[in-house]
């Protein structure tokens, strides 16, 4: 019973919708943030199962990239975050968990109904890669909207993030590896310059909570 | 399978399954005490506490009826049924004739309502909001159980669990998604079943938290041994479960003796591996506020709704 690529594509894919649906299900912090380190891991074997079976070099860069930056640094620079300004839970969102869940399962449904209408690629996993990603992008854009504190909307952020380059990664042959490595290095910079809007955001109302935002007056 | 030979089988299956489960739960304690660099209890202290009890008399309130007295032996029976309807090291369950996952379900659920309506008898405030909050969690750890065997039942093409098994296993792994999320369904129904941390605390007494413990705080001797025992059994048939459906892996197809031993290697390997993945939750979870298990098991209910929902698509 050997564990083909494409089986392992689609179960690290599975791996990552899952990853998702528990990052929407709970409220603390640092378990999110660990979350998404798990689902980058996920997306690394991803890259790095496709680079081993097609013979692309460049996306052996990718894997490492993603499982690097993504994976740890990323991750790593989040925890150092929340333990700064110590601020762990996401205290009320603007929609409760069971709720947020109840919509996260109908934006997959939708997702994976959408992927059915595109055309099969001959490997076979582009239906489950591109539903699986679809459905991501949509709960990572409903987590931004929903949730109050700015480190939960970093995350619902590199969570499409991710999304697209899941289906950059299993469903097309992968984008050259200077806009690969382009993008990587705008998601460093856009979470550094979150993380120091978010310094902001606490010094200014002791308070992750974006909503305050719209109280500023010039 | 004759009516005979499926039976002696069934009752070795039983037999040995009651024998191994206190060793997960002593194994899955030493895990614990080592993650926390703690010594622990002794790996066989299980059996030790099983045999204590079991030889003490029995102390129950005068005010309770045998309804208190049938609910820890009502609770072991069903275990002991269950245990003869789930595939453990043969590719087929041995009383698969009698019922396959809905008997399954319902013999669990019929363990679960014995033992909370006993724990009312005796009217002891602490039984009673132990036996509702174990309704509560097991009210919606059920249909994600369910959503989450449907979702296997639907790629094997039958409910029997034997069936099942055997068609998984001779077509392979299905490499859908649906699969892993059902997994995960599953996985988070094992850890509210088995009174495991994010949901229970099964080392605590603290009036506010327990959930199990309430519920048979008034248990004693052979009653409690009973309680404690059709419990580790359940949790093993979780495992088995979770394992055997999932993963298929070296299950024997005859009764050959190599076959055998391979196939108890095997179940030994993926048992252990869950029960690692258990005490890795343990250890790095704190325990939920009760009302925050609802949206645990919301989770659960959703992947397994997920799962069997991208099925169709």
């Amino acid at each position: 019973m050997a564990v083909t690529t494409d089986e392992l594509v689609i179960l690290c894919a599975a791996g990552m919708l899952v990853t998702a649906y528990l990052m929407v299900g709970q409220k603390a912090l640092f378990v999110a943030i660990r979350l998404y380190a798990v689902q980058s891991l996920l997306l690394g074997v991803v890259a790095a199962a496709m680079a081993s079976t097609d013979h692309r070099v460049h996306l052996f860069v990718s894997a490492a990239l993603t499982i690097g930056l993504k994976g740890a640094l990323i991750p790593w620079f989040l925890m150092r975050v929340i333990k700064r300004i110590g601020i762990h839970r996401e205290i009320e969102p603007f929609v409760n968990i069971p709720s947020s869940l109840l919509i996260c399962l109908g934006l997959t449904v939708v997702g994976y109904r959408v992927s059915t209408g595109l055309a099969e690629g001959d490997r076979g996993v582009t239906h489950h890669v591109i539903g699986v990603s679809l459905s991501m992008l949509l709960m990572g854009l409903f987590l931004m909207v929903s949730r109050r504190k700015a480190v939960t909307q970093i995350l619902a952020l590199l969570t499409v993030e991710n999304a697209v380059f899941l289906v950059a990664f299993g469903a097309t042959s992968g984008m050259p590896l200077v806009v690969e490595l382009g993008i990587s290095f705008d998601v460093i910079v856009a979470v550094l310059v979150l993380g120091v809007l978010v310094h902001r955001i606490v010094d200014r109302f002791d308070s992750m909570d974006v909503s305050r935002l719209s109280r500023l007056r010039g | 399978m004759s009516v005979a030979l499926a039976l002696s089988v069934a009752a070795v299956q039983a037999a040995a399954l009651f024998a191994a489960a206190p060793l997960l739960r002593g194994g899955i304690r030493k895990m614990k005490a080592a993650f926390q660099s703690r010594q622990g209890p002794p790996l066989l202290q299980a059996y030790s506490d099983l045999w204590k009890l079991l030889r003490k008399e029995p102390v129950r309130s005068e005010t309770a009826s045998w309804v208190f007295a049938a609910g820890p032996r009502l609770y072991f029976a069903t275990a002991m049924a269950a245990t003869t309807l789930v595939p453990v090291l043969y590719a087929g369950a041995p009383l698969e004739q009698a019922g396959g996952i809905l008997v399954l379900v319902s013999l669990l659920a019929l363990g679960r309502f014995s033992l909370a309506t006993a724990s009312l008898d005796t009217g002891s405030p602490f039984g009673g909001m132990g036996s509702s909050r174990e309704m509560t969690v097991g009210a919606l750890a059920e249909p994600a159980l369910m959503l989450g065997l449907f979702t296997v039942a639907l790629w094997g093409g039958s409910l029997n669990l034997g069936h099942l098994v055997r068609a998984t296993s001779e077509r392979g792994p299905s490499a859908h998604p649906s699969e892993l999320l059902a997994a995960a369904a599953l996985f988070i129904v094992l850890i509210a079943e088995a009174g495991r941390i994010p949901v229970d605390n099964p080392a605590t007494h603290l009036e506010l938290t327990m959930i199990h413990e309430a519920m048979v705080l008034e248990y004693s001797g052979p009653d409690l041994a009973l309680v404690e025992w059709a419990s580790a059994v359940k949790e093993l048939l979780f495992m088995t479960l979770l394992a055997n459906l999932f993963l298929p892996l070296g299950l024997a197809t005859s009764l050959g003796p190599t076959a055998l031993a391979l196939a108890v290697a095997f179940y030994a390997g993926k048992v252990f591996l869950l029960a690692v993945a258990v005490t890795l939750v343990e250890v790095t979870n704190a325990k939920l506020r009760f009302f925050r298990v609802p949206e645990l098991m919301a989770v659960s209910l959703g992947l397994g709704f997920l799962a069997l929902a991208i099925r169709f698509l």
